[in-house]
């Protein structure tokens, strides 16, 4: 960390600093091995339940992708692949090693993108109902195509919990502009092919990083078929369900996702000594 | 002025099944005798226009019943052939949706030898929604919109070697037009534009401007243009560079003109009948106007009336006349209202005229375009911006 981008630090934990082309924006809390937590199409203010649990055992960098909250865009990008480059660089630049990798939903996808390209500095990695394998065969459609459901359609399908009325006209213009944002970039990687790279499933055999593939038995965006074949296709990945939790697990179940990252973290370790 | 007459061929048999009446639409509800024997309807009523005196404009949209054109240059290649003084207007074709912009030129150029050099091709954004049928990434949406158009503008024009492309967007090898257009460099380009800054940009083009359906906007759009036209031309614009498009109905009495009218309303109530998620996809629209979308709420992109209040959501005739959206009446009311909406938004040398929309009938749009032609057009060379003896403030 430079020093510059210390003093940006805000009393939020979020700082600012400047990877290759992008001023990246990251929230950095807790103390103890690093974690670094990719968040979903809702950005990284939806992760705060999670972040707060595991930032009490782990030093936790939850950064907003390039073109997500107030992360930049650079011109260049326009693919999964690219972000994944990008984050290899993150850890590369902060010199982060032994890192437990953690990612959800869209988060989950990049997460998986990483762990095919290099897994170096990557120890251990938990996938929290990722997309990124192919999301539809011809006419059949394995995850819910959120482009053409109306706002509050994929709202109620993405979470088990109740989703709150929101009145969009009566927040602040910065809290819109991140929405927007979050939907922008999450159209620019997402559109088409819809949610995934066709070459993401010949390259996962690839993966030697342990890796945990989490799903939430009541996930109405993506099926636990499709997590259970995303999990296979990950060599000797294990695959826990959790109840009563939908697509946004960290928003329905954000203590057993902490709890399930931790044990699997200490059984790591157990089985190394 | 000149009049181009306009339909969006409608399948409007369809417009009694509930629902939406794009993207989500089943094509169970479409007759493909009854598409056909209203499409040919349709070709018919534009070659009368030809003959009464009337240009010709045809769009396209996709998924629709509300527009059985879906491609601008399949329906005019046809009336290429088929008509003999009109000119034929594409407005337009979408190029940010189109796959292949050099098959985009290359149909420009077979329907311009064809015509023997009357086509006129508008490049247009399109609506948003049309990128669900397209597949085209709403992202960067007119980066890749001016790629394509810079790329059709090139293989128009070239009169050297044949060349290659390699850009963000398109890559060819080998590009080289057979028949290339007879019009040269392009044949006229056209955009559209709802704003002064989309106006500027055409302006500085020297590309003919249209806006639809617009009310008191077009002053704003006009304005722009005519502004941005003299900083970068350093002459005024002439008015063949302005289009306005607005509905047109006229009888012999108001009664006739006003029951066509509420038939043509048609177009209006099943145009909007769209599921929401379709309106505005992510990235379509640039992230400050969306935030100011946000911010103002739904109403606030409604056209206005002359008082400057929003047009309600189901309006009368005579709002629709009030707004500037529809022209009603006798021959002496439409030029009436004409001249009005003339000088009001400052002059513009082509009115395109939706002398066909919703539900009506053949022999309705025939009197419609034939009362129009002899009655109407002669005295349109009589428009002037100082006309009326009142200034409205509504448009200030």
């Amino acid at each position: 960390m430079n020093s510059e981008a210390a003093d940006a630090l805000s009393p939020s934990g979020t700082r600012f600093l400047q990877v290759g082309d992008v001023r990246l924006e990251m929230l950095e809390k807790g103390e103890g091995r690093p974690l670094l937590l990719l968040h979903g199409m809702d950005g990284v203010e939806a992760l705060a339940p999670l972040i707060d649990r595991l930032s009490a055992t782990y030093r936790v960098f939850a950064p907003s992708h390039p073109g997500f909250g107030g992360s930049d865009l650079p011109r260049s990008f326009s693919t999964v692949d690219d972000l994944a480059y990008f984050y290899l660089d993150l850890l590369a630049q902060l010199d982060l090693r032994d890192v437990v990798l953690a990612g959800f939903s869209f988060g989950g996808w990049i997460a998986a993108e990483m762990l095919v390209k290099n897994n170096e500095r990557i120890a251990l990695s938990v996938l929290g109902a990722p997309f990124g394998i192919e999301t539809a065969d011809r006419k059949t459609r394995r995850v819910l195509d959120i482009f053409v459901q109306d706002g509050r359609t994929v709202e109620a399908r993405s979470q088990v919990t109740p989703v709150p009325k929101l009145d969009l006209s009566a927040l602040p213009e910065e809290v819109l502009e991140r929405r927007v944002r979050n939907a922008e970039a999450t159209m620019l990687f997402g559109w088409s092919p819809y949610m995934c790279n066709p070459k993401l499933r010949h390259r996962l055999h690839r993966v030697t990083t342990p890796t945990l593939v989490l799903w939430g038995e009541g996930d109405a965006i993506a099926s636990l078929e499709y997590g259970r074949d995303y999990a296979a296709l990950i060599p000797g990945a294990g695959f826990e369900t959790i109840e009563e939790c939908g697509h946004r697990i960290y928003v329905d179940c954000p203590d057993v996702a902490a709890s399930s990252i931790d044990n699997f973290v200490q059984r790591a370790i157990a089985a190394a000594v | 002025m000149k009049v181009w007459q306009f339909s969006e061929q409608a399948y409007h048999p369809a417009f009694e099944v509930p629902g939406p009446m794009r993207i989500t639409l089943p094509q169970n509800h479409c007759d493909p005798v009854e598409a056909g024997r209203l499409i040919n309807r349709y070709l018919d009523e534009y070659v009368l226009a030809d003959e009464l005196g009337f240009n010709i404009m045809i769009n396209e949209h996709h998924a629709a019943a509300t527009c059985m054109s879906t491609s601008c240059m399949t329906t005019l290649a046809i009336l290429a052939r088929q008509t003999r003084n009109a000119r034929l207007l594409a407005l337009g074709i979408p190029i940010g949706n189109r796959a292949n912009p050099v098959r985009v030129a290359e149909e420009i150029a077979m329907a311009d030898v064809i015509s023997n050099g009357r086509l006129e091709v508008g490049l247009v954004k399109g609506a948003a929604y049309e990128v669900f049928m397209s597949n085209r990434q709403p992202v960067r949406f007119m980066d890749r919109f001016w790629e394509a158009h810079d790329l059709i503008k090139e293989a128009l024009s070239n009169e050297g070697e044949n060349f290659s492309w390699d850009g963000e967007f398109f890559n060819y090898r080998a590009i080289s037009l057979w028949p290339r257009p007879i019009q040269q460099p392009t044949p006229p380009i056209w955009m559209t534009a709802s704003s002064g800054s989309s106006a500027a940009q055409q302006a500085r083009l020297g590309y003919v401007c249209a806006t639809f359906l617009s009310g008191a906007v077009a002053r704003s759009v006009f304005d722009a243009y005519r502004k941005a036209y003299q900083e970068a031309h350093g002459r005024p614009a002439s008015e063949d560079r302005l289009g306005y498009l607005g509905l047109v109905s006229v009888a012999h009495d108001r009664k006739t003109a006003f029951a066509r009218a509420e038939q043509m309303k048609a177009y209006f109530t099943t145009a909007a009948r769209l599921d929401p998620q379709f309106r505005n996809p992510a990235g379509f629209t640039s992230v400050k106007d969306n935030v100011r979308i946000l911010k103002a709420g739904p109403n606030a992109i409604r056209p206005r009336l002359r008082d400057g209040s929003p047009l309600p959501s189901d309006p009368t005739i005579e709002q629709y006349i009030d707004a500037g959206l529809m022209f009603v009446g006798t021959p002496d009311d439409v030029f009436g209202q004409i001249s009005r909406f003339y000088a009001d938004v400052g002059g513009f040398g082509n009115l395109l005229m939706m002398g066909q929309a919703g539900t009506l009938g053949h022999a309705e749009t025939v009197e419609n375009l034939s009362l129009f032609s002899s009655e109407v057009m002669p005295r349109l060379s009589e428009l002037s911006v100082a006309a009326p003896d009142i200034r409205y403030e509504a448009f200030a």
